[in-house]
């Protein structure tokens, strides 16, 4: 299982939880083998993550249906509002280097899961669109609005103190 | 370029997703204008502080461990299990399927044309059997003009009673009847005359209801009726109206005194 380490990380990132991302890994290990059949040469790492996303929200509808229903549009706001943390609770964190760890897995699911292949798997806007099943366009605008959310987060404003120099 | 149009590229540029000819547009551009070269920058601080900071989650050996062995055993028992069971059937399936339809096709066109065929043989056969009946001078083996002498003899020689009608009154005069053979079965030959024609009327037990045709072999009208239960066949040199007309009306045995 070479993309195992793949696996695993993107299930560690939508579930934040250890043991519901084995969970997620072992049930898309099972799916893998059943539809290996359907696996192209030279894409099986993008191949698997495809299936570990679809197990993901098969379990993430089992378990946490809430979760999935953020992912319309109109919900991105209040929910990067809501998962926010305010200053002052941010500050009591520790501002160590885990601070944008926590800031990316706050992140509305749809736009930590494209962060994650991005920035993590290193993956194109091409690959990301087919295991996401959605155009490039909304991969990049996902992306933006990922980076946009982390830049805002509270908890790196604490950290960072400055503020990007470009925006006016 | 203008910063608009350099907003979203900036993002692909810092992704490494620009062909080379965009990639070199907006170099250019970022070279002269310090927010969006600042933008570009902060994003791959961004990237670098991710890359750094945000770590990338390995499979604890347990984990691996166990999804071996779970993979291990599925493969176990999958090797145990003839493996392509559904493609198997899904083949099975589709040949049965296949199968099916082809042999529905081939009967359907069979029986198509076997009915066709016996239709036309037994057009041809009436009529060999009238010119026969004809120059033979045997066209009559009961004859009489009364429907209670001639069905009563049909009757007796047959598995069947033909309905006989005198339909003299409308110019169609039964003069008797005989046996023949048509199709390899023995059928009622009701013989009527018109004028100076002779009519022949097979009637056999219905086969299979059919609308009425009429056709013409050897200069002889054929008109084939269902009716009673019985099929009518009727062969003439009379017009092919007239013999329409008649045959549907003795298929349909309308009055029968």
């Amino acid at each position: 299982m070479p993309h195992l380490d793949a696996g695993y990380n993107l299930a560690r990132w939508l579930t934040r939880d250890v043991h519901d991302a084995e969970d997620v890994v072992q049930d898309a290990c099972m799916r893998a083998l059943k539809y290996v059949g359907t696996l192209r040469d030279g894409a099986a790492r993008a191949w698997f993550l495809t299936i570990v996303r679809h197990a993901f929200y098969d379990w993430c509808g089992r378990n946490r249906p809430a979760e999935i229903l953020k992912d319309d549009g109109t919900a991105i706001d209040m929910a990067a509002d809501e998962t926010a943390m305010g200053p002052e609770q941010a500050a009591l964190r520790s501002s160590e280097s885990r601070v944008l760890a926590d800031a990316v897995a706050e992140l509305p699911l749809v736009f930590r899961e494209v962060l994650v292949l991005r920035e993590l798997e290193e993956l194109s806007y091409k690959e990301i669109a087919r295991i996401a099943d959605i155009p490039v366009g909304t991969v990049m605008s996902r992306l933006a609005r990922a980076r946009s959310l982390l830049r805002r987060s509270p908890l790196l404003h604490s950290i960072r103190g400055r503020t990007s120099g470009g925006e006016q | 370029m203008n910063c608009n149009e350099a907003g979203m590229l900036v993002a692909k540029y810092a992704d490494g997703e620009v062909d080379s000819l965009q990639g070199r547009s907006i170099e250019q551009h970022l070279r002269g204008c310090a927010a969006c070269a600042a933008k570009h920058q902060d994003l791959l601080a961004l990237r670098a502080q991710i890359g750094a900071e945000v770590p990338y989650f390995t499979a604890t050996p347990e984990l691996r461990e166990r999804v071996r062995a779970l993979l291990a055993n599925a493969q176990d028992t999958a090797r145990a299990r003839p493996r392509p069971k559904r493609d198997r059937w899904g083949w099975l399936t589709g040949g049965f399927v296949a199968g099916c339809a082809a042999t529905l096709l081939a009967w359907g066109v069979g029986t198509t044309v076997i009915a066709w065929r016996a239709n036309e043989d037994v057009a041809v056969e009436a009529v060999a059997t009238h010119v026969r009946a004809t120059l033979n001078n045997h066209l009559i083996q009961v004859a009489s003009s009364d429907q209670h002498t001639v069905k009563p003899w049909l009757s007796a020689r047959l598995d069947y009673s033909p309905p006989v009608q005198d339909l003299a009154s409308e110019g169609f005069a039964l003069t008797g009847g005989r046996l023949d053979m048509l199709n390899k079965q023995r059928v009622a030959t009701l013989v009527y005359s018109r004028r100076l024609h002779t009519i022949d009327v097979f009637v056999r037990p219905e086969s299979a209801p059919a609308p009425s045709t009429l056709r013409t072999v050897r200069g002889f009208n054929v008109v084939h009726a269902t009716g009673s239960g019985m099929d009518w066949i009727a062969v003439s040199d009379v017009s092919a109206d007239e013999l329409t007309q008649f045959v549907q009306r003795l298929a349909q045995q309308t009055a029968t005194p």
